[in-house]
């Protein structure tokens, strides 16, 4: 390489160069360039999945895929009842198998009361607890349950229509709604104690 | 100026991103599925790993190359959802009017006559979410429904499946036979849709004789042409007319045959799973093979 025989053309030669270089992106093409990525994230968003190996197309999220799924023999609160009776709230006395254990804790397998026409006895029962003797099935069973108000009109409805309804342990009764057990913890707000066998039998089932 | 650092810095990074995201990725979410419980069937494991003989039929399929022509996968572009109306109870009018307080699209003019002829589709391609508030509508007025999930598409049309193919249907597969090209028609679910041993033999032999239209070769060296000697083989195909054997002869099929129509069989794609949600009860009924557009 020979040196440049007239060094001042070379400079000038670098200086147009450099000024090519280091001409600016216009603000726009920035600004585009974002608008896209935003769009590409948004797009994203709704449509990828979040990389779920459990999202194919069609479909767009775990969410559409999750509310697609069946709920066995279609009765959300007999599903929702079963999964509240086994938290366990009433499973841990009254057991899995609804039979409940012998000399201390009744069955609710073909229960009179649980059959009962009308829920009312039912509610206050899981509502409030039940305090000393009572007569299932010609045993006599004097133990407590403890009141379950903690939990909503929803569940507690649930968790009794799962019982009432429950064709594998016999029981054949209607079906109960959170609106049900609403008017029954309005009536019962100020009995703050278990109820008895006896206070109970006093009220007409249909309040 | 020199860029070769650069250049091999920015190829590097741009061939193992997309290792990152087309392999590695994949493999370490898909890579390892196992035997998943079926979600309406929760007592039926899915898939079932193939028997002995079908999984020689796998050899078979793949030497004769049958996956040239036929592919093992199911396309879906949507899902329907509808509302079944199988038991109205004791108060029809309550029941209409449940559903027309709902607001899910039954409406004063479209309700008459909802309740003649159960079980009776009420509400076709919905949300799911307005799906299951008609349900629990007809419920609380003392009726009966059902949620029915149903996958649409091309290929669900024509009866070759029930629901899009997931990577759990290929988990006893190796190697997967997807398949590209369908000269002929996706075998995904063909031991659902052609469940007849005999039949497939037949078709094997000669395909015309079952499907005239069909372009498919015969595949007569799988079989064996012999004499009769006393009693004819309970395997010998019942062939007539151009394709029947000799006098004195009959058709019987090789070990390969009943091996291959063992695999056969065994393609089952159906069972509703997590990541292919569907109703059985609302599944298309299987129809038989066909390769003609959908309508």
């Amino acid at each position: 390489m020979s040196s440049p025989a007239n060094p001042t053309e070379t400079t000038a030669a670098d200086s147009r160069e450099s000024q090519a270089r280091g001409a600016a992106v216009p603000i726009w093409l920035i600004v585009f360039m974002f608008l896209i990525l935003y769009w590409g994230a948004l797009y994203f968003d709704s449509n990828g999945g979040w990389f779920s190996a459990k999202v194919y197309a069609p479909y767009h999220s775990v969410e559409e895929v999750q509310g697609l799924q069946p709920v066995s023999g279609g009765n959300e609160m007999f599903e929702l009842g079963k999964a509240v009776y086994n938290r366990p709230t009433c499973a841990a006395c009254h057991q899995a198998s609804g039979k409940g254990t012998p000399g201390q804790f009744p069955p609710l397998t073909g229960s009179e009361w649980v059959n009962e026409e009308h829920p009312g006895r039912v509610i206050r029962i899981v509502l409030n607890g039940l305090q000393g003797p009572i007569t299932v099935e010609g045993q006599t069973y004097n133990n407590a349950m403890v009141p379950w108000n903690s939990l909503s009109d929803e569940e507690i409805a649930a968790v009794i229509t799962y019982v009432r309804q429950n064709k594998e342990w016999g029981n054949h009764a209607s079906a109960v709604t959170p609106a049900q057990v609403k008017a029954v913890r309005e009536k019962i707000k100020d009995h703050p104690l278990a109820f008895t066998a006896e206070e109970l039998l006093k009220i007409s089932p249909e309040e | 100026m020199n860029y070769g650092a650069l250049i091999f810095l920015a190829a590097f990074i741009g061939i193992s991103a997309s290792w990152f995201g087309f392999v590695l990725t994949p493999q370490i979410q898909i890579g390892r599925e196992t035997q998943a419980t079926n979600t309406v069937n929760t007592a039926e494991l899915y898939p079932i790993a193939r028997p002995g003989q079908a999984n020689e039929g796998a050899e078979v399929y793949r030497a004769n190359g049958c996956v040239y022509c036929h592919s093992q996968q199911i396309g879906q572009s949507g899902t329907e959802v509808n509302v079944v109306l199988s038991e109205i109870g004791t108060n029809p009018v309550a029941v209409v009017e449940a559903l027309i307080n709902a607001k899910v699209g039954v409406t004063n003019a479209n309700a008459t006559g909802l309740s003649a002829g159960l079980p009776k589709t009420i509400l076709r391609n919905v949300s799911i979410g307005n799906a299951k508030k008609a349900s629990k509508a007809v419920r609380d007025a003392g009726a009966e429904s059902r949620v029915d999930v149903v996958p649409v598409g091309v290929d669900i049309e024509r009866g070759w499946g029930k629901r899009h193919s997931v990577a759990q249907d290929y988990i006893y597969d190796h190697p997967v036979m997807l398949g590209s090209q369908r000269i002929g028609p996706d075998l995904a679910n063909v031991g659902v849709r052609l469940p007849d041993a005999k039949w497939q033999l037949l078709h094997l032999y000669a395909p015309r004789t079952v499907v005239p239209e069909s372009i498919m070769p015969s595949y007569k060296f799988l079989f064996e042409q012999r004499k009769i000697n006393g009693q004819p083989s309970p395997d010998a195909l019942p062939l007539e007319g151009d394709y029947a054997p000799p006098a004195g002869y009959e058709v019987v099929p090789r070990a390969e045959a009943k091996a291959l129509v063992a695999y056969l069989l065994s393609l089952h794609a159906g069972a509703p799973l997590y990541e292919a949600p569907l109703s059985v009860a609302s599944a298309p009924a299987a129809t038989a093979a066909t390769n003609s557009p959908a309508k």
